[in-house]
């Protein structure tokens, strides 16, 4: 889980689930708790569900929130 | 725009009586200069030292370093930031060539502080050891910080940049040695001569990537981080728009005397007009947020692109994550047509054996580097030590450490240092001045 | 007087052409074939044994090459090793590069080789063994053997390296500062790279763009209500004391902290020691980076079947990929230990 995509491919991760931020990737501290909590929720969700995925090349998950 | 830097070549500093400047002698009224220093109430301490290249002194930690001027015109140096707000990049500034103002820390350091030794093997680590330096070391009351990594020096280096205007005020009413004028017509405005040659601009990635305020690096005041890129004259650059900010392993950071004296900014002036239309100075930014970097990128390459750009030279103040700024500002342009060069240096550790850059791209095909910032390098005990030696290890700089288990503290007792590059003083050089580049083992 | 020992194959070491490529490995004392020039040129070591190896034993029993040689050299007295020159010889090449890397990481001593550009070989190990540039074929033997005897006596005299290129070597994948004897400004060298880019000059950039790293893609986990999943960190997030002392930067140390009875990460308990962002979010609520408490819904749900005992932590500002490397390693040495299925590594 990263922001900084072409930084995670270019060291080889290969599944990659966005973060919004450096210093915060999963919750924004400019928005309520229940937002950072849906968010968090969600893509760490997401990452989940990668870790079950059969992949054939680098693959950057799509996130919802 | 036009700017006259008109330039006063000092040969020597001294303290006396009055502060002023004649044949080459620059001479400081100390105690004045300290009253202009203590203004500001936050300042508990300070005294101010004259050392030379040679000098057996190691300073640290170092904050920032400042060249003495003043506007002619009238006005602050540093507007937005020292005085009110104007346009600056236009008419005559004085500027005392040869030396700078450099502030140090009596005490406390923090990760973007630096050394500078003046002679010796660390000399040539960094390029403020050629200067003859008027050294303000002074101590604060900002409790908040003292114990803190991250600092943002205020006190210190606005009382830098007030001592650097009343000292450059000296000569305000002098005639010049030698005048460089830098002059660019504006963009649609140009000879056909000039409009047949192929046509560049300099974008320029300076720090801010902290969202706090009070660390990033400020144009006419205004922190970097809230701004999208914008097109600069680069006379603005060279006469006080930019001032350096407090946040980045030092080796990679840009000081205010950088900004003043923006070698890779001269060099194309001498080219315009022969080799190149400089079109200007596309100031982008860092930031900590993919969709920040690539919106500053499409920022970038849009503004290129609507200059009718064919070429640009890319720089950026940092390393690291901003490395993926940096390489999609190239992408970016290479996408839109506009050949471009990097400017940077590398992080490739100890050994030498890890990535170079953190984001690369093979249209990132040309790139100028000026070393790696984790480069090990072992001094051995300077005579002087102005500051504190310890901050080096105590206080985190970025390429100092307390314990490491195979090099212990970066402070031996017989006061010998062993540290990365990345603590020393704008060691890198990005902006032009560095003659040292990364070679393949 | 300081030792060297020579590797060839069968051809070179006069056991025969094609036919005796299976000849076993043996070791000779004293000189044979090109080890005579090479002991010739080398004014810093005497050339004390010659091993010699058929291509085809090494290719199909390497493991056992490797082994009776690494045998061979246990009770010798050598100070650096010498292979090849192997020319465009693929298989010849192979085996320099095997015997090379194997003897540097047994005994420490300094390995060189040569070989054409087109042997396979450079690019397999050029990153761990120093191959200098050589001929196509034999006819570029002593003028090869100069070269690699040149180094070698400097290497053994700790004389100052230059740059691979300026050696002749194929760059090992290390980059290092140099200062320019040019003493050429980077704002000359930036303009002036622009300026032949702009006019289709050939240029040459300063930074060549590595090839990218690639990692094997894992097998998916096939049902995540029974696996356990571990976090894992380069945010920094650490208790407050920060126990392991893992550096703000330039990190080497990492940590690993137990969560089992922890619902969320807590502020005032955790908090992050990166240097290369503002904390202020992250000590206000650790979760942000280290998502322990959606982590613990998933397990409560069932979507998961536990999340694993500890999380890891290490910061990444300044971190050098090598360094990074040994840590991920060292890190999953405990998590295939607690048999962890899966793991969420949030970077900042």
């Amino acid at each position: 889980m990263a922001n900084l995509i072409p930084v995670a491919k270019t060291v080889g991760s290969n599944k990659i689930v966005p973060t919004i931020s450096i210093p915060y990737p999963l919750g924004n501290p400019d928005t309520s708790k229940e937002q950072q909590w849906k968010l968090r929720y969600h893509r760490v969700g997401v990452a989940l569900d990668a870790l079950t995925t059969d992949i054939k090349e680098q693959t950057v998950f799509t996130v919802k929130i | 725009m036009r700017l006259e830097l008109g330039n006063f070549h000092v040969k020597d500093i001294v303290f006396g009586e009055f502060t002023s400047f004649k044949d080459g002698v620059l001479t400081i009224n100390k105690e004045e200069a300290l009253s202009i220093v203590k203004e500001d109430e936050d300042i508990t301490e300070a005294d101010l030292l004259i050392v030379k290249p040679g000098d057996e002194v190691r300073l640290v930690p170092v904050k920032e370093a400042i060249e003495p001027r003043c506007r002619v015109s009238g006005g602050p140096v540093f507007p937005g930031v020292t005085g009110e707000l104007l346009q600056v990049g236009n008419g005559r500034t004085h500027a005392l060539k040869e030396c700078s103002v450099l502030v140090v820390g009596k005490h406390w350091g923090g990760f973007q502080d630096g050394l500078i030794d003046m002679s010796g093997e660390g000399a040539k680590y960094t390029y403020y050891s050629q200067l003859k330096n008027i050294v303000l070391v002074a101590d604060t009351n900002e409790e908040f910080e003292k114990r803190e990594q991250q600092k943002k020096n205020r006190a210190l280096r606005w009382a830098g940049m007030r001592l650097s205007e009343y000292i450059g005020s000296c000569v305000k009413d002098l005639e010049p040695e030698e005048i460089e004028t830098f002059d660019l017509d504006p963009v649609t405005k140009r000879s056909t001569d000039i409009n047949n040659l192929p046509s560049m601009v300099l974008v320029l990635q300076p720090q801010s990537q902290m969202e706090e305020s009070g660390y990033n690096d400020l144009n006419y005041g205004w922190d970097c981080n809230h701004m999208v890129p914008t097109f600069m004259h680069p006379n603005e650059v060279l006469d006080g728009a930019m001032i350096s900010g407090s946040f980045m392993p030092c080796s990679s950071k840009w000081s205010t005397y950088d900004f003043q004296n923006f070698p890779t900014i001269k060099r194309l002036y001498k080219e315009h007009g022969k080799t190149l239309n400089f079109l200007g100075v596309i100031m982008s930014n860092l930031n900590v947020a993919l969709e920040q970097k690539e919106r500053s990128a499409q920022f970038v390459a849009q503004l290129a692109k609507s200059l009718g750009a064919d070429g640009a030279i890319v720089a950026e103040e940092g390393y690291g994550n901003p490395d993926a700024d940096f390489i999609a500002c190239i992408v970016a342009l290479e996408d839109a047509g506009v050949k471009t060069v990097g400017l940077t240096n590398e992080c490739t550790g100890r050994d030498g054996a890890s990535q170079p850059l953190v984001s690369l791209d093979e249209k990132a095909d040309a790139i100028v580097s000026c070393g790696n910032v984790s480069e090990l390098i072992k001094l051995p005990p300077m005579k002087t030590v102005v500051g504190e030696l310890q901050s080096l290890a105590r206080d985190g700089l970025s390429g100092g450490w307390e314990g490491d288990e195979k090099l212990g503290s970066s402070v031996k007792e017989d006061g010998s240092i062993i540290m990365e590059n990345n603590a020393m003083f704008c060691g890198d050089q990005v902006v032009g001045w560095s003659t040292k580049t990364m070679k393949d083992f | 007087m300081k030792k060297a020992i020579l590797y060839l194959n069968q051809f070179f070491g006069q056991i025969g052409g094609e036919d005796k490529a299976d000849f076993a490995p043996v070791i000779k004392e004293g000189l044979v074939g090109p080890a005579t020039e090479l002991d010739k040129k080398l004014n810093n070591a005497q050339v004390t044994h010659t091993i010699i190896c058929g291509d085809n034993f090494m290719g199909s029993n390497q493991d056992e090459a490797v082994e009776t040689i690494l045998g061979f050299l246990e009770d010798k007295e050598f100070d650096i090793f010498f292979a090849g020159p192997a020319f465009q010889a693929g298989r010849y090449g192979n085996a320099c590069g095997v015997i090379c890397k194997a003897v540097k990481e047994k005994f420490g001593v300094p390995v060189i080789s040569s070989m054409h550009i087109e042997n396979p070989g450079v690019e397999m190990f050029k990153k761990d063994v120093y191959i200098f540039k050589g001929g196509h074929s034999a006819a570029k033997m002593r003028k090869d053997i100069k070269t690699i005897a040149k180094f070698g006596d400097k290497l053994l005299n700790n004389e100052n390296l230059l740059p691979a290129e300026d050696e002749g070597y194929f760059p090992r994948g290390i980059r290092h500062q140099v200062w320019l004897d040019s003493n050429t400004p980077a704002s000359d060298r930036v303009v002036d790279m622009l300026i032949k880019k702009l006019n289709g000059e050939t240029f040459e950039t300063e930074l060549p763009i590595p090839k990218a790293d690639r990692v094997p893609i894992a097998s998916p986990i096939k049902d995540l209500s029974k696996a356990t999943i571990a976090l894992v960190n380069t945010g920094g997030i650490v208790p407050v004391d920060n126990p392991d002392r893992i550096q703000s930067a330039s990190a080497t140390r990492w940590g690993r902290y137990d969560i089992s009875s922890m619902e969320r990460l807590k502020s005032g308990e955790f908090k992050t020691i990166h240097a290369g962002f503002d904390p202020a979010a992250a000590d206000a609520d650790p979760n942000v980076i280290l998502p322990l408490d959606a982590l613990r819904v998933y397990e409560k749900e069932g979507k998961i079947g536990k999340v694993h005992e500890y999380f890891y932590s290490t910061v990444g500002t300044g971190t050098t990929q090598a360094e990074a490397a040994r840590m991920g390693k060292e890190m999953s040495e405990y998590l295939k230990e607690a048999n962890v299925d899966g793991v969420i590594l949030v970077s900042t």
